[in-house]
Formats: structure tokens, C-alpha cells, sequence
């Protein structure tokens, strides 16, 4: 009856809040992630990303990250490492910690982020040789 | 024609006054009757033409607009008639005859397209390129080759060369000829144009020929360079891939580039050139046919020195730190800095020393912008004597070679002083050499003794020469009287000296007493030798920069002075130095500001040459960098100054010069001057005494190459330098 | 002139018809005819029309001022920027052949070049960069830029050649100044 007219969501809306640690974590979390919702976590990854589940939300939405906290709101898809990529996107139901067949081999690559827009993003450097060349004070004065 | 006349003739009544001088000018000369002498009747293609007898069946043709192929004729060459492309038919001669040789006699038909015409030009064809490789597309002449487009016109489609024997085509050793021509003698199809060119126009008789027929080579008979200062010309003559550009080899297709015409500044001619340019970037410099100044040549400096273009070059302006280093920073900065320094000056203690690349345009904005913070400094790094106080300057037939370029090769007897032509002006040289030659002109020579190419009578270095001359005592005088076109060629830089007063006394008032046989003719003649010289002189620069530096400027404009007239000892200590041009040189040294400015080849400038002829350079390439138009600069610092110079564009700029000089701005034309009575009294007033011997300033080939700040960076003269010094080590 | 002569008759034919009304025409019975009565079309135009028609009949004078340049789509930047520079194109130098010079051309002043970083490719911002037209006459190049509102100057003088006595026994003259060792 209660589920009939949605007093369920009532009561599913104070476990968030309480799960979160109160109204204000809540409209905190609510104002970094557009979402309030709080699940079961199942894990944490090397950068302290925490990766949550909420099996009662519907196959799409069930999984989600929260991004550590010293990102605020700059966070990006691109953070999430590659061990983490394959839960989050439903392609395996382990997540990296309680998968025993990974292999981890010395010459893996550090997982890096999508660096466009930031000062360290790639920019391509001129190919072609320098036409005219300038003069150099220090070198004439040497002469 | 749709137009009406009267159309026509209200459109021009609208034009721009300067550009309907131009076009008046040059209508009254195409008005001019033409002369009649006996002319014989003949026909190409049945066309009729009128020749002058003598005249070659070629150049019968030519006037019919008729080309015929050829490949060893050169008009400004003499007749070799060994490639026989230029076989033609004549009616009624059994053989083809040789157009080029073959003077034409009265009534002749001759037939230019005829079969049998033709079958000879695909003979001709079949031999030549029987023995010539199939390199076309490594060959650097590809796309601007005679023989490919004649062959392609004149060959036949098909080949009969088989070399079943696999013996290979007739191969020929490269030579070694120097730094800047690149020899691929295999690719020779004996032309001898350029053997020719050596022979006739260098004065330099080190090429011809060994062997016969198959064995036939071109070249200089042992291993040696081609130690001339106009080699490169051989470079343009060659129809083939035979003699190519060195520094230019692999470098562009002509299809390629875009061709600018221009004006050369590295010597005082104003040769015209062809700048060609791909990707902003000056490639390489041809000449350009101008028959009153370099005809069809080009000295190796004018054409070599592009390179120079593209190194030590200022593409940034620069201030210095107060710990002497120099810094790169913005326009802004650093105008305002140069700004404030002049603001803080006294008025009359700001100067400008013009070097030998400015422009017009810059000289007039630097003037006025100096005028009109009230200081008259404003002087040429090259001294020219002048009467005291007032500027001998005033004159301009004072410091112009009066009697043309061309006419040089008209005088019947010539006196050199103080200047060496062949490297000061090689292609006034030529001139000299093509009436030494050809016309019977006579030379005499004082100064140290030099190669000029031609012989001359070496009258000695001892200025006491100069002396007897002018007093009549010595015999040569009486020689210069009784020549009918006498001629009196100083250099710029014996009267630079300081007793150039002295020979400008002496010599112009010897050259007043002359009776040349055409009343028009111009003895007094001065060599420059520098491009910005007669335009500086003619806005009203003062030559020389002792009287400038001895005010003790606190501020000095350095535009272009690369020439050590000023330098770190005759410099006042507390001035600000601002140096304003392209090239990191002698001047940036001083600086305390450096303005980036243009070179030649990235303005449209004036450029006024030794004979008083303005001429413009256009803009080829931009400036590299933050580098701009010099004259903008000056009127932009005009702005930051708050004395702002009243003129925003060029045109504007231009119509300002032409208030100050109107011949500035009649490109192309040659003003005539007329004051040698007036020039000879001013300077008579003050006679000064002889010091020392003649000298001159380039006495060998190695004195040619570097001159200025642009061939001082060039690394292809530094070559030619080196080249030349190994040489005369050698012996 | 024949022409005209014919196009003259039946309009002063006409004219005379004019002086009566349309109605006049039509007064005729239409039903004598077979088909619909030919009315000359001048009886029906208005009296402006006619006189228009007049005046086309004539030689047509334009104005003199004749600009292209509100109307050619050229950016009024181009216009009024460019100097257009009118010259003989000069011979090639590493070649003989003259076919290609004999003719006045128009050429826009060079503006500035950039380079592609990647592949060194020069870009330019200038579409008038590629513009060279070819003219027979300095004239007809100088009308064009009238025309155009361009400003121009010429570059060129058009001297007549040179001529040039050549003659192949001057080889063999003997003597010390033309003589050449070398052959």
C-alpha cells in the first residue's frame, strides 16, 4: 500500500540522508553530483574514487562513482582507471579487487586522464624548419 | 572598340597626376619619329617586312613576331651559329640556312614553318638529344628549359637512338667551377653562350672548348674556378640544365613560385630583378631586362646574397638591460621607451644616421618626424665633400653619375678615379668593357692598380696626377680635350675621403672646362656606392657623421648604418641609440632599442640610383616576425612621441615626397640636371689640398662579396669568399 | 539602316492611328472576321511607353561615370586598399622564348603569407592574390581599373626593342680588343 502511493520514496529519501551524513552532505553531494542517491560501496581505487551500487535502481543507473573529494566539480569520465572501466560499464560484474584473473605485468602503463582544455594537454609543435633565423645578441657579441 | 575618344581622354584628365605624367611620358616617346634609312623588302611566311640591311633572318623574323628556335644565339652575344636550330627554308636555296648568321638580301621568302624547315629543326633535335640524358626530372632547369619546350614543340615523337650495344650515351666529368655555379657537363649541348658571355662581357677568357665533335667538351682547360664577379649570368644563358645555380639546386620547381618584380639595393645600379618566392620565403633573384641599367645581367652579389635574407635577421624589437644584455619584448614596449627617450632629449639633440639599404619613404618620415621635433641632425653614414656650412649637396648633378648608365658605353674616352667599377658597379663595368669593345672607348685609371677586365691606361695612384690633370699640365689632358665624349667617373668613396674636396674641386671644374662635341653630354660623373645615398642626399641628408655625432646627440637614430661610420669610440657616451633595421650587424651592437624593420625584398620602397633614377622595390615576402614596414614604424613612434607625422598610407606618404623631390616618385624615369655652372662656382670658393694616394676600397674579387649587412649574413658569399681566397693560395 | 528604315513605316503609320481611339479599331464588326482583329501594339501602349520605345529606337548614350565597383561583390576593403600595378611581364631570364610577354598585365600588390606549421604550407587571406589579368593595351588595363576603382599605377614603359646589328663576320675581325683566346 505504502509502495501504491510512493510513501516507500519517503522513507528511502531519509536513508540517503541519513546514509550520507545528514541534510547538508546530502545538498552538498546533491549540488557536486546533480544526485542524492547512496548505495553499497564496493570498492575504492587507487586515486580514492569510491564506486557504489544500488542493485534496487534500475540496470543503467545502478552503478556510479563518486569522485574524491579534492576534485570538487572537476571531475571527468577520464578518471576513472582502466581496472575500474570494466565494472562501471556493466562489462563484468567483478570489480577489480575480487577478479583474480588480472594480471598485473611491470610494463603497464599508469593509467593517465584526458588532459584536453588544461595547460598539460597536447599541442602539436611545428614540423617545418624555422625559414628565417634570428639574430642572437649573445653569439655576435661574442664574435 | 566601343569606346569613345572623347571617353578616354576624360578618364585620364581624372587620373592621379602621378601616374598621368607616367603615361604621358611614355607616349611622347613611342611618338617619336622613327629613322629612315634604305630598307630591303622581305617576306616571312609571305608577310612582307622592312629590315635594315645586315639585319639576320632571325631577327627579320623577330619583327614579324615571328620566334625562331634557337638555342646558341643570344642577342647581347655575338653570332656563334653552331647549334643550327635556327635552320630555316629559304625559296630558291637548295639547303636550309642558318637564320641567325644569314643577313638577309632583298626580296627573300623564307619559309618558318615549312616541311622542310621543320624536318631540318627534328633533325637538329633527333642529334641533340641523341646525346643528351633523360634527367628531366632531376634536372633543375626542368620547367624553364629551352630544350624541353623545343623538343617539345620542334622534336619528332619518336626516337631512332638505340643503344643496342648497351655502350651508353656520350658522358662528360662535372666540373668544379666554383661555389655558385653547379656544372652537370653531361647535360652540355655545346651553345658556347657561355664561353661567349666569359669572353665578351666578364672580360674573363677562362672558358672554351676541347675536342670535336662527340669529344667536344665545354671548360676552363685545368681545374679552376670561374673567378668572376658575374658568373652567375652563365647560370641564365645556359638553355640546358648544363651550368645551374648552386645554392638554388633542388630547392624549387618555376611552376612553383611566384615571381615579384623588384629592385636590387646591394649596389648603387638599381638593377632590376625578378624576386621568386615560395611559402614566404625568397628563393632566388634573376635579372630583369632593363636596357638603360643591367640590360640583362646581374652581378653574383645581387643574385647570390638572398640567403643573407633569411639570417641575422632582427624579427623582434629588443631593449637593452640595464645589464647590457639585450631583451626581446613587444612593440609597445618598446616604442614607448624609445618615446620617452626622445621626449627627455633637448630638441636639438636628437640625430639620425642613414645607412646604404633605407628606402625613401623612410628617409622622409625619419626628416620629418626629426624636423618636427625641432632638430636639423639627420646626415648619411658615407661623407661626400661639401661646400662649408651650406650642404654642396644643394646640387644634385654634384653627386650623380649625370651621363647615365647607358651612355657610358657612348664615351669615346674615360677617366676613372678613385673607384674600382668592376666591383663597386660590376654592371657598369660591363658597359665600360661593351664600349672598350666594341666601340673603341678608351680608359685611363688612377688608383691602385686592379684587374678591370679590360685594358686601361694606368696613369698611377699619385694624387698628384689628379692635380696635373686638372691644371692641363699633364698629357692626358689634352687627350680629354680633344675627345668628343669625354667622360669623368669618381668614386663615391675617393670623395668620402677627407680631402675629397680636393678631388671635387679639381676634377669638376676640369670637367666644366671640356667641349664635348653634343652639348648635352655629361662629363662629371660620380660613382656611388651606396643605394640610399642619392635619395638621402636628395631629401636633404647631410653626407658624413662627424658634424652630427660632434653635437653630441642624446638620442641617435641608427636606420640601417652598418657601416662603422659609427661605432662604440666615436659614439657620445650618455646617448640613447635606437637602430632601426633587419639585420643584426655593427649597429644593433650600439643599440639600446632595436626596431625590426624590412628588408628590400618585404617593401614597397624608393630607391633613388647613382645615375638620379627612382625605382621601387614591391613586396616580395612579409617581414619576418614582428619585423614591419620601416616607414610605419617611424610614423608609429610619431604617435607615442605626440608628434604625429601626417600620413597614414603609403599614397599619402608618397604625395609627402613628392612635395620634397617630384622625381622621387617618377619610377623608372630620369630627371635631367643642369646646374653644373652653379655646382662648380659653390664648390670652387674653398680649395683644399691633397692628402695621400689615391685608393680604392675592393681591389680583388674576395673585397666584392660582403659589403653590407645583408651579405655579411649571407653564408653563400661567405663561400664565395672563402672560394676565392683558397684560389689565390693556390695560385 | 534598312532595318530601321522598315521599323520607322509602320510606326508613323500608327502614329496617325493614334490621333483615334482604341474603340475605333474595334468598331470594325469582329464577327466579319475569322479570327480575333491584329491590333498594333502600339494603339493600346500608353503614351510613356511610346515615347520609351522612341528613345530605344535611337542610339542609346551611357553615363560616363561607369563603376563596377558597388556592384562587382569585390569587399569594399579590396577596393580601396589595392594598388594595382600594370606592366609588360618581363622576360624570363633562364629562358629565350617571348610569346608569353608580349601583353600588359594587372597585378594586386602582395599581401601577407602565412605558414601551415605542419606541412610548411603557405596560406594567404588575400582572394585577390591570383588575380592577374591579361590586356592587350596599357589602356585597356588602365580603363579596367578605372572601372573597378582600383587605384593603379604603371610599371612599365612600352619602349620600342632595341635593334641590334649582328653579324657573324665580326668573329674573324683581327683585332686586340675583340679578340678571345678561347672558342
Amino acid at each position: 500500500m505504502a509502495r501504491y502511493f510512493g510513501i516507500d520514496k519517503i522513507g528511502k529519501l531519509f536513508s540517503y540522508i541519513q546514509q550520507n551524513g545528514g541534510i547538508r552532505n546530502t545538498l552538498w553531494k546533491m549540488y557536486r553530483m546533480d544526485e542524492g542517491k547512496a548505495g553499497t560501496l564496493i570498492g575504492t581505487d587507487k586515486y580514492g574514487n569510491k564506486y557504489y551500487e544500488d542493485p534496487t535502481q534500475f540496470y543503467g543507473r545502478n552503478r556510479w562513482v563518486e569522485y574524491v573529494e579534492h576534485r570538487n566539480l572537476e571531475y571527468d569520465g577520464s578518471q576513472i582507471p582502466a581496472e575500474w572501466f570494466g565494472w562501471m560499464h556493466y562489462k563484468t560484474d567483478l570489480p577489480p579487487h575480487r577478479d583474480g584473473n588480472r594480471k598485473h605485468y611491470k610494463w603497464m602503463a599508469d593509467h593517465s586522464e584526458n588532459l584536453s582544455g588544461t595547460t598539460d594537454s597536447y599541442m602539436p609543435y611545428s614540423t617545418t624548419r624555422p625559414k628565417v633565423e634570428a639574430w642572437d645578441p649573445k653569439k655576435s657579441t661574442a664574435q | 572598340m566601343l569606346r569613345a575618344p572623347m571617353f578616354r581622354a576624360l578618364v585620364l584628365a581624372q587620373l592621379p597626376s602621378r601616374a598621368g605624367i607616367l603615361f604621358t611620358t611614355s607616349r611622347m616617346q613611342s611618338n617619336a619619329p622613327a629613322k629612315a634609312p634604305e630598307k630591303i623588302e622581305v617576306f616571312i611566311d609571305d608577310q612582307p617586312v622592312m629590315v635594315a640591311p645586315g639585319t639576320t633572318v632571325l631577327q627579320a623574323a623577330a619583327q614579324v613576331g615571328v620566334e625562331i628556335p634557337r638555342f646558341c644565339y643570344h642577342e647581347r652575344l655575338a653570332v656563334a651559329g653552331n647549334c643550327r636550330m635556327c635552320l630555316v627554308e629559304v625559296e630558291k636555296s637548295p639547303k636550309p640556312v642558318a637564320a641567325c648568321a644569314m643577313p638577309v638580301m632583298k626580296g627573300w621568302r623564307i619559309k618558318t614553318n615549312s616541311d622542310m624547315t621543320r624536318k631540318a629543326r627534328e633533325g637538329v633535335m633527333e642529334f641533340l638529344l641523341s646525346n643528351h640524358p633523360l634527367d628531366c626530372p632531376i634536372c633543375d632547369q626542368g620547367g624553364e628549359c629551352d630544350l624541353q619546350d623545343q623538343a617539345m614543340a620542334f622534336g619528332s615523337d619518336r626516337s631512332r637512338f638505340t643503344d643496342i650495344n648497351h655502350a651508353g650515351k656520350r658522358a662528360v666529368e662535372d666540373k668544379d667551377i666554383g661555389p655558385l655555379v653547379k656544372t652537370i657537363m653531361t647535360r652540355c649541348i655545346h651553345c658556347t653562350r657561355c664561353i661567349r658571355f666569359a669572353s665578351e662581357v666578364a672580360g674573363v677568357d677562362d672558358l672554351g672548348t676541347t675536342g670535336r665533335g662527340n669529344e667536344m667538351q665545354v671548360g676552363m682547360y685545368v681545374e679552376k674556378l670561374f673567378l668572376t664577379e658575374l658568373s652567375g649570368n652563365v647560370i641564365d644563358l645556359c638553355p640546358v640544365g648544363a651550368l645551374t645555380n648552386k645554392p638554388y639546386s633542388f630547392v624549387a620547381r618555376p611552376w612553383e613560385i611566384r615571381k615579384v618584380d623588384s629592385i636590387d639595393v646591394l649596389d648603387a645600379l638599381g638593377s632590376n630583378i625578378v624576386v621568386s618566392t615560395r611559402t614566404g620565403e625568397v628563393l632566388r633573384i634573376l635579372p630583369r631586362e632593363n636596357e638603360d641599367i643591367n640590360e640583362e645581367w646581374l652581378s653574383d652579389k645581387s643574385r647570390f646574397a638572398c640567403d643573407g635574407l633569411k639570417r641575422q635577421r632582427l624579427i623582434t624589437p629588443m631593449l637593452r638591460k640595464p645589464d647590457g644584455e639585450f631583451e626581446a619584448v613587444e612593440w609597445e614596449s618598446a616604442l614607448i621607451t624609445a618615446a620617452q627617450a626622445i621626449r627627455n632629449a633637448p630638441k636639438d639633440k636628437i640625430a639620425a644616421v642613414a645607412g646604404s639599404l633605407v628606402d625613401a619613404e623612410q628617409l622622409v618620415a625619419v626628416k620629418d618626424l626629426l624636423n618636427r621635433l625641432g632638430s636639423e641632425l639627420l646626415c648619411t653614414e658615407q661623407k661626400f665633400p661639401t661646400a662649408d656650412g651650406t650642404s654642396g649637396t644643394d646640387l644634385r648633378s654634384n653627386y650623380l653619375l649625370n651621363s647615365s648608365i647607358a651612355s657610358c658605353e657612348d664615351a669615346d674616352l674615360v677617366l676613372l678615379v678613385g673607384t674600382n667599377p668592376r666591383y663597386e658597379a660590376p654592371l657598369l663595368n660591363t658597359r665600360l668593357r661593351k664600349g672598350y669593345v666594341h666601340k673603341e672607348q678608351d680608359i685611363a685609371y688612377i688608383g691602385p692598380e686592379v684587374d678591370l677586365s679590360y685594358r686601361y691606361e694606368y696613369l698611377g695612384n699619385r694624387s698628384l696626377t689628379i692635380e696635373d690633370i686638372a691644371k692641363g699640365k699633364h698629357p692626358f689632358a689634352q687627350r680629354l680635350k680633344q675627345a668628343k665624349r669625354p667622360l669623368i667617373i669618381v668614386g663615391a668613396n675617393a670623395l668620402a675621403r677627407n680631402d675629397g674636396k680636393a678631388y671635387i674641386a679639381a676634377l669638376q671644374s676640369f670637367a666644366r672646362q671640356l667641349k664635348p662635341e653634343d652639348k648635352n653630354w655629361k662629363v662629371w660623373n660620380v660613382l656611388q656606392t651606396n643605394a640610399s645615398q642619392v635619395a638621402a642626399l636628395d631629401v636633404g641628408y647631410k653626407p658624413g657623421v662627424e658634424e652630427v655625432l660632434a653635437a653630441q646627440p642624446k638620442v641617435l637614430f641608427l636606420l640601417g648604418a652598418d657601416g662603422n661610420a659609427v661605432n662604440k669610440e666615436n659614439i657620445p657616451k650618455d646617448c640613447f641609440v635606437i637602430y632601426q633595421g633587419h639585420h643584426g650587424d655593427q649597429g644593433a651592437q650600439l643599440a639600446h632599442a632595436i626596431l625590426p624593420g624590412a628588408a628590400y625584398t618585404e617593401k614597397q620602397g624608393t630607391y633613388v640610383n647613382t645615375e638620379g633614377r627612382a625605382q621601387q622595390t614591391l613586396v616580395a615576402v612579409s617581414p619576418p616576425g614582428m619585423a614591419r614596414e620601416d616607414w610605419k614604424i617611424i610614423r608609429a613612434l610619431s604617435e607615442v612621441v605626440g608628434t604625429v607625422l601626417p600620413y597614414d598610407t603609403l599614397d599619402e606618404l608618397r604625395n609627402r615626397m613628392e612635395d620634397i623631390a617630384p622625381h622621387l616618385v617618377r619610377y623608372g624615369h630620369l630627371e635631367e640636371n643642369n646646374f653644373y655652372a652653379q655646382a662648380e662656382q659653390l664648390i670652387k670658393t674653398q680649395a683644399s689640398s691633397f692628402q695621400g694616394d689615391v685608393d680604392v676600397n675592393q681591389k680583388s674579387l674576395e673585397d666584392f662579396f660582403m659589403t653590407d649587412s645583408i651579405t655579411r649574413a649571407s653564408p653563400t658569399m661567405a663561400k664565395c669568399v672563402a672560394a676565392v681566397k683558397k684560389a689565390q693560395a693556390t695560385g | 539602316m534598312m532595318a530601321s528604315l522598315i521599323r520607322r513605316l509602320p510606326k508613323a503609320s500608327t502614329s496617325f492611328k493614334w490621333i483615334h481611339s482604341t474603340s475605333a479599331v474595334y468598331a470594325d464588326d469582329p464577327l466579319k472576321h475569322k479570327e480575333a482583329p491584329i491590333v498594333e501594339n502600339d494603339v493600346i501602349l500608353s503614351d510613356q511607353e511610346v515615347k520609351e520605345r522612341e528613345k530605344l529606337s535611337h542610339l542609346i548614350s551611357l553615363p560616363k561615370e561607369k563603376t563596377l565597383a558597388p556592384i562587382s561583390g569585390v569587399p569594399e576593403e579590396h577596393v580601396k586598399t589595392r594598388r594595382v600595378r600594370i606592366y609588360v611581364p618581363p622576360k624570363n631570364a633562364m629562358q629565350s622564348g617571348t610569346h608569353n610577354i608580349q601583353r600588359w598585365r594587372m597585378e594586386f600588390d602582395n599581401r601577407e603569407r602565412w605558414e601551415n606549421p605542419l606541412m610548411g604550407w603557405a596560406s594567404s587571406g588575400d582572394p585577390l592574390s591570383n588575380m592577374n589579368v591579361d590586356f592587350n593595351s596599357k589602356d585597356e588595363a588602365i580603363e579596367h581599373c578605372e572601372k573597378n576603382g582600383w587605384k593603379w599605377f604603371i610599371a612599365s614603359e612600352d619602349k620600342p626593342k632595341k635593334e641590334r646589328v649582328k653579324n657573324y663576320g665580326v668573329n674573324f675581325s683581327w683585332d686586340k680588343r675583340t679578340r678571345v683566346s678561347t672558342k
